[in-house]
């Protein structure tokens, strides 16, 4: 299978532009990762989905089910043993702080994805997700990315330097469709740090302990997304409705949701190797007050 | 030295919510170098291995430029920037230094001067902004918002590279120079970083320093590429003329990018304005840097 085409946020246009740009700003992330951008390829899905789904991202009970699998992805790296990668990549101190502000960023927002991607997923094979709370009732975060959060910054999918390139080849073979995740394209900005991360990250990969391991991660998933507050209006029926390829988003999404694991994990372990950085909290979320007329109108 | 050589040796320091990569090398008087737009502190690359023998030589990349902090949310305006760079060398310790600035640096060092003088020993301005006489024709084109969408990066890359190439030096620079001036504007975030800086490009904030001119109290050298059409000598004359005791060295066969099209008169004009009497000889930077030998021409 062909794989389908990526939107990013920068050349979005119309309904896509505006979604992504409430899905950054409701997952206080400064970039959105390469399921959405995935998703982004199917307009129509796109909006629905976000209007199923978006009451729930903006709730405390869903950054909190992404800080669980982050904390168990920790306990999981933390287990596995430190890789290396960020005692032996030569990196002057401006360098190391990017690297740093990189890896926090993926760190945050991998975990968020993963328990998104299996709210979505599960609710295309018409399980029930949410627990159908009124809408309005649940605890809300702030919006907007955190002020010390690194910009989601990049390297060309296809970059020139051939080296990179064969990089970039192994990594997307190894981790699987849709495309090569972001998080190795913007350590890609600091090539001698992703090769001293990839040269260790994938051996590790392919043992049976990170097998377990993201197996488990993937069903404190589907377990913390069965329970979001509130209902996904979301079904198979409805992506045929909407006449988008059901069968092909659904594929799409079943393949995003069982490489998260991966990513979540490696993101833990490279964040382990670096002594110093927040694993398991990096951006706390404020509440967000909501005037109570609001909160009145949703509820009526 | 190339960019990435150049990247590996800055340094990062935090001014709350922002981050400031910068350059510290050598020992001495301090001496900091300001650049301009689109370049980064790369700019003095060519010139820091002979400075720092006999300088502390300090460059920061400005907010929003190179590798210090591009994300959004604040603003570049070159009086912001002053303000930044005060508490910057608050941070460093650095109670003055001698203060070079080039193109947008010249602005921003003469809000150093008039606003800070405390901070500022001696200012050189070298084909800097001034008066009226900025921003250029380029700069204005690429100060829309809507430049971030209408071009890719590599659309923006290859029309700066012909730009820079075509009006910003009298004779080629060497191999990786103008790669390496724009290489922290490859990537999305890096193009929509610049054309924030060339937003914030404001006439009236060097305008609203014309009064204040004649009564700067800093020795004042003011250096000019003769050849220069984006800001021709004129407006150095013009400057040279308003503060008291300034004197403008005209540099023979120099376009806007003097300090790359004759180094060793540039080399030569800093010594003397810094006060430098023993000069370093060649033999010694020779062997320190490799690229000493690009120099045109000998030191004497």
């Amino acid at each position: 299978m062909a794989n389908p085409r990526q939107v990013s946020e920068h050349e979005a246009q119309g309904e896509v532009e505006r979604v992504l740009h409430e899905m950054r700003r409701t997952l206080r992330v400064t970039g959105l990762d390469v399921t959405v951008r995935t998703w982004a390829g199917f307009e129509r899905f796109l909006v629905a989905m976000w209007e199923a789904m978006g009451p729930n991202t903006e709730t405390r009970a869903f950054e909190s089910a992404a800080d669980e699998v982050r904390a168990q992805a920790v306990e999981a790296a933390e287990s596995l043993g430190r890789l290396g990668a960020w005692e032996a990549a030569v990196l002057g101190e401006s360098q190391r702080y990017h690297v740093r502000g990189t890896l926090e960023l993926y760190h945050y927002l991998d975990p968020k994805m993963l328990v998104f991607t299996s709210a979505v997923k599960l609710a295309l094979q018409d399980e029930r997700v949410g627990v159908l709370q009124p809408l309005g009732s649940a605890e809300r975060v702030e919006r907007g990315a955190p002020g010390r959060m690194m910009a989601m910054e990049e390297v060309e999918e296809r970059p020139g330097d051939a080296r990179l390139r064969g990089l970039f080849e192994d990594i997307a073979e190894t981790v699987g469709p849709p495309a090569l995740p972001g998080e190795f394209r913007g350590l890609a900005l600091w090539p001698g740090y992703l090769e001293a991360a990839w040269e260790r990250l994938k051996p590790r990969m392919r043992t049976e302990e990170w097998a377990r391991a993201c197996d488990a991660l993937l069903e404190t998933s589907r377990r913390l997304a069965r329970r979001l507050p509130y209902e996904v209006a979301l079904s198979k029926e409805r992506l045929e409705v909407l006449r988008e390829d059901a069968e092909l988003i659904q594929r799409v999404t079943v393949r995003s949701e069982w490489r998260l694991p991966v990513l979540v994990l490696g993101m833990a372990t490279l964040v382990d190797d670096v002594r110093d950085l927040e694993r398991r909290l990096p951006f706390p979320a404020e509440a967000r007050l909501v005037p109570d007329f609001v909160v009145g109108e949703e509820l009526r | 030295m190339n960019w990435r050589d150049y990247q590996a040796r800055q340094r990062v320091v935090e001014l709350g919510q922002r981050f400031v990569s910068y350059v510290d090398e050598g020992r001495g008087e301090p001496l900091v170098l300001l650049h301009g737009i689109p370049t980064w502190g790369f700019l003095w690359s060519g010139l820091l291995p002979a400075l720092s023998l006999t300088h502390r030589v300090l460059i920061p990349d400005l907010l929003g430029y190179g590798f210090s902090d591009r994300r959004e949310g604040f603003d570049r305006s070159i009086a912001r920037q002053a303000e930044a760079l005060d508490a910057w060398m608050d941070r460093l310790d650095v109670r003055d230094a001698a203060v070079v600035g080039h193109d947008i640096g010249g602005g921003i060092a003469q809000h150093l001067a008039i606003r800070f003088p405390r901070r500022v020993a001696r200012l050189c301005l070298m084909n800097s902004v001034c008066f009226d006489a900025w921003p250029v024709e380029l700069m204005v084109q690429l100060g829309h918002p809507g430049v971030v969408r209408r071009f890719s990066s590599r659309g923006l890359q290859r029309m700066l590279k012909l730009a820079l190439k075509g009006k910003g030096f009298a004779t080629a620079p060497p191999d990786g120079v103008v790669d390496g001036l724009l290489a922290p504007y490859a990537t999305e975030v890096g193009k929509a970083s610049l054309v924030r800086d060339a937003v914030s490009l404001n006439t009236n904030q060097t305008q609203e320093l014309v009064p204040r001119l004649p009564h700067m109290a800093v020795p004042t050298r003011v250096l000019w590429g003769a050849d220069d059409t984006l800001l021709p000598v004129k407006w150095g004359e013009r400057l040279a003329w308003e503060i008291p005791g300034a004197k403008l060295v005209r540099v023979e066969h120099a376009r806007h990018f003097l300090m790359w099209d004759q180094p060793h008169a540039v080399m030569t004009a800093l010594y003397e304005f810094l006060g430098v009497e023993e000069r370093p000889q060649m033999e010694g930077r020779e062997s320190r840097d490799a690229e000493l030998p690009s120099l045109r021409g000998p030191l004497s």
